[in-house]
């Protein structure tokens, strides 16, 4: 056992070496750090001027910041780890040692996966001045880091499956980076889309006090005839579940919420938790607006903080639904490099 | 049959509708280099990475150093060293680190690996680059470094894809008394290549290929007995047409000198002693072209008839 893990160890070694230590690597990472710094002396600007407490905001979009660039460079970095190797001539020599598929290719996953945490090395100095900024709470701290260190994981492995699988690098990173998008943008306008194709009519019923021709209310509270509309409105309770492999919904929804007195977010995470939810409730049918039967009214006055206490929370299925994915992927990986080989996928060969 | 070397019988391989083996069957006896030798295309790689347990075969069997590459990998590439013709390395890795990191790749402990690291730079004479990335060594000290990577674990058989091509004639002499001196050892030594003659300095069996099959040791002994082409210089080549003329024998003439065609090697020296005996004087005399190359090309005129 103890051998099968100095071998995985290795492989991590040797493409952490390889892969990883470049200087356009060290670029990468400066230009991140300059938009961290960008991005943080903003916001704390910002929250300075509003005069509110700016620690968690500014924490919770740093957080985002890093996921976004976090997704962007991981591709890049797992998504040629092994066909690269081959169009380099060093999978086939490497493949001939004692290593076995399974460690090679979880050591490529492990050391992708630590090349895209080195992003999340380079902002901690900036979480660190919005805990210091205040108000921030640890267990959020815990969550959003453990969160966004998964959430990396998941395009690492992606990354890595899909470069075992597909021949071509150039290909392979390309469909890593859709795979991204996807569910980060495709989730989103499969969720905007599906709710307006699943719209349905509905009934709104409005009754006012009657007015004379001046628009004064008649004396003594007579009530007009109720005006029944229909209209289309989208069903975004019958789609919602689709945002939840978000990865950003992920985040947000993972983080415990925080809520002002009032019951309003305090930070972008609980923001972006209470509009995903509220997706989840349906419209009423009817609707109904009533001056002179208040008691009818179907508006919706909960604050953000209780519609999200009686809402479901998703993210963890999307998680589980990622790392299914991810899973999926780096096995039929493993499954492509199996040597001696049986078949070979079009168009590769194995040296 | 031989629990050494490498044993092959009946391999067949196709991809889709290619058939790149299609019948090989041969052995390599440990203590021996055997030279595996055919066209482009006929085969050989193909044959080296089914050897290499990268490839299993559609048919047939393979035995390295008595083991079965399709049910004990592990077990093969323990006892195998290869060498493939595709000249790959970490580009950013210095050729220490390249070696040090392969034998850690095969499991060994890292103090041992990186004493066998400096044994093999030693061993190949890579010692003054060892400390640069690999992306600056040229193509012959690729190759060096190539085998010195099949060479990490010190395994029992070897399979050398190509190993000359790009080594300058020093170099060349170096890997031919390197080889010896393995298969000296007592390692089951395959090599692959087109320089014929290079390979016929340092190979003890020769296997042939075509198309996809070993060429039948029978039909190789056959070809080996025909009448072959010698080629002569003298001094004066009008005395020396004058003289095989007077012999009957109707030279050609290539821009090294005259070629005939003489049965076997007694006829040689016969025709050598007459000619001196003529008064020719004589300054060149010996096949015009090596065994290994002469049955490659009577091979491959067999093909085309």
């Amino acid at each position: 056992m103890k051998e099968r893990i100095l071998a995985v160890g290795t492989v991590v070694d040797l493409e952490l070496r390889q892969r990883v230590r470049s200087t356009a690597w060290y670029v990468l990472l400066a230009v991140s750090a300059a938009l961290l710094l960008i991005v943080s002396v903003l916001l704390l600007g910002v929250a300075a001027a509003v005069g509110k407490e700016g620690g968690p905001q500014v924490f919770s979009v740093i957080v985002f910041f890093v996921l976004l660039l976090g997704s962007l460079v991981t591709p890049a970095l797992s998504g040629g780890a092994v066909n690269g190797d081959r169009d380099a001539g060093t999978l086939a020599t490497t493949q001939v040692t004692l290593v076995t598929t399974t460690q090679l290719i979880v050591g490529k996953f492990l050391a992708a996966w630590t090349a895209s945490l080195a992003f999340l090395a380079v902002a901690l100095p900036f979480l660190l001045l919005a805990i210091v900024a205040g108000g921030v709470d640890p267990v959020v701290v815990l969550v959003a880091l453990l969160v966004t260190v998964l959430e990396l994981g998941v395009v690492a492995a992606v990354g890595v499956g899909l470069s075992s699988v597909i021949a071509r690098p150039i290909f392979s990173v390309v469909t890593t980076y859709l795979v991204v998008a996807a569910l980060s943008i495709g989730t989103l306008i499969a969720f905007g889309l599906g709710g307006v194709a699943l719209q349905t009519s509905q009934t709104t019923v409005e009754r006012y006090y009657s007015t004379d021709a001046d628009g004064n209310p008649l004396p003594g509270g007579v009530c007009d005839p109720e005006q029944r509309t229909t209209s289309q409105v989208p069903r975004y309770d019958r789609v919602w579940p689709i945002l939840a492999v978000n990865p950003f919904v992920v985040l947000a929804d993972a983080v415990p919420g925080q809520w002002s007195k009032d019951g309003y977010a305090a930070d972008a995470f609980s923001g972006l938790k209470a509009v995903t939810r509220l997706a989840q409730v349906a419209p009423p049918e009817p609707s109904v607006y009533d001056d002179c039967d208040p008691a009818r009214n179907t508006s919706d006055r909960r604050t953000q903080e209780q519609v999200v206490a009686a809402t479901t929370p998703t993210w963890a299925a999307g998680l589980v639904l990622q790392l299914v994915l991810a899973v999926a992927l780096m096995l039929a990986g493993g499954s492509a490099l199996r040597t001696p080989a049986k078949r070979l996928a079009k168009g590769s060969r194995i040296a | 049959m031989e629990a050494a070397g490498i044993v092959v019988e009946g391999v067949r391989r196709s991809f889709g509708s290619t058939h790149a083996v299609r019948d090989m069957t041969f052995s390599a006896a440990p203590g021996r280099v055997t030279a595996l030798i055919g066209p482009n295309g006929a085969g050989k790689t193909t044959l080296m990475l089914m050897l290499a347990t990268l490839l299993a075969p559609d048919a047939g069997t393979i035995r390295i150093a008595g083991l079965d590459p399709a049910s004990d990998a592990a077990g093969v590439r323990a006892a195998l060293g290869w060498m493939p013709d595709v000249l790959g390395s970490w580009a950013s890795l210095t050729t220490r680190t390249t070696l040090q990191l392969t034998g850690r790749l095969h499991r060994m402990p890292k103090d041992r690996a990186a004493a066998r690291a400096d044994e093999l730079i030693a061993l190949v004479g890579l010692e003054g680059l060892a400390d640069r990335p690999t992306r600056v060594l040229s193509r012959g000290q690729k190759q060096r470094l190539s085998l010195a990577r099949a060479l990490v674990h010190d395994p029992a058989v070897l399979l050398l894809d190509e190993p000359a091509s790009g080594l300058d004639p020093e170099a060349r002499v170096e890997l031919r008394t390197l080889v010896r001196r393995l298969a000296d050892d007592g390692r089951t030594l395959l090599v692959s290549s087109h320089v014929l003659a290079e390979l016929e300095e340092m190979a003890d069996d020769a296997v042939y290929v075509q198309e996809g099959r070993t060429v039948d040791p029978e039909r190789v002994a056959a070809l080996r007995t025909a009448a072959r082409p010698w080629r002569l210089r003298a001094l004066d080549p009008a005395a020396l047409d004058a003289a095989l003329a007077a012999r009957g024998l109707a030279g050609t003439q290539d821009h090294l000198g005259r070629l005939v065609e003489v049965a076997d090697e007694a006829a040689a020296a016969d025709l050598l002693a007459a000619l001196a005996a003529d008064g020719v004087r004589i300054t060149a005399f010996g096949p015009a072209a090596g065994e290994f190359e002469r049955t490659f090309l009577e091979l491959a005129k067999e093909q085309e008839r």
